[in-house]
């Protein structure tokens, strides 16, 4: 039998499961059902929180944008350079991310599901990164200190490296690799990028 | 009020309108006025701890129809 709890404390736990098993298999693999059984409650108990599997796991994005970096530091402390900040966010975000391997496995089930609101939550997340990254790289081609740099191409070799970064240390944690920390990690390769686009610090 | 330079932050996310407004404030002088005009929520938290940090002052804050427009006075 489940302990009673206080309405926010029950919506809070029910939250923290839900995003777990919904970390595990997805929107469409996880049932109200088994939600309530995870948390030993009635169904009902769980309508009376949230009247549907989709507001509940929309609850679950709200809960996660609430809970959002902010690269203020990363913005402020510091050389103001393209590469600084750069290499200052995606500290941010992996710092962040890295201690919330569920939220990184929502994002990988949502991109293989059709759920378009999931999808365009897990996109905002990652558009700090776009519109910094598309913006500088612009500047600095109409200034000519870049040439034959394409903005959307480049911004898109940075999120896919970053994210494999992620996944490689917070949900794989593969053998090759642990010898970096995350850290390390994300240091090499915004250099490389930084290197690979011919950037150079002014 | 005068306004001394605006700065279209629109569709932008942090910290690109931080940045942004770092770069236009820079370039005014000492009472004048900065207006940013944004549409990220999280720009009302980020420009408030940008004028903290920088010592600027934030005369008004408004959300126009999902839209924050603030005014910001160098200091």
């Amino acid at each position: 039998m489940a302990k009673r709890l206080k309405a926010n404390e029950r919506r809070a736990s029910i939250l923290a499961v839900a995003k777990v098993l919904f970390a595990d298999k997805g929107y469409n693999g996880v049932a109200v059902d088994e939600i309530a059984r995870r948390l030993g409650v009635s169904p009902a108990v769980l309508y009376q929180h949230f009247p549907s599997k989709e507001v509940l796991y929309e609850e679950v994005l709200n809960h996660i944008s609430t809970q959002r970096e902010s690269y203020i530091e990363a913005a402020l402390n510091g050389p103001d350079d393209f590469g600084s900040v750069l290499e200052r966010m995606a500290l941010v975000f992996a710092g962040k991310l890295s201690s919330d391997s569920d939220y990184l496995r929502m994002e990988m089930r949502a991109a293989l599901e059709d759920a378009p609101m999931a999808q365009h939550f897990f996109e905002n997340r990652w558009k700090s990164f776009s519109d910094f990254i598309e913006f500088y790289i612009n500047e600095l081609c109409q200034s000519g200190q870049l040439s034959h740099i394409n903005p959307q191409i480049a911004s898109l070799m940075f999120q896919g490296a970053l994210r494999e970064v992620l996944y490689t240390k917070v949900i794989l944690k593969t053998e090759r690799y642990t010898h970096f920390t995350l850290s390390d990690l994300i240091k090499f390769m915004t250099q490389q990028f930084l290197k690979s686009i011919d950037y150079q610090k002014t | 009020m005068n306004i001394d330079m605006e700065l279209d932050a629109r569709g932008l996310n942090c910290p690109l309108p931080i940045l942004r407004a770092k770069k236009s404030i820079a370039q005014l002088a000492t009472g004048q006025v900065l207006k940013v005009t944004a549409t990220d929520p999280g720009s009302v938290k980020d420009i408030e701890a940008f004028c903290k940090q920088t010592g600027n002052e934030l005369m008004q804050t408004n959300d126009e129809n999902g839209e924050f427009v603030f005014l910001l006075k160098k200091q």
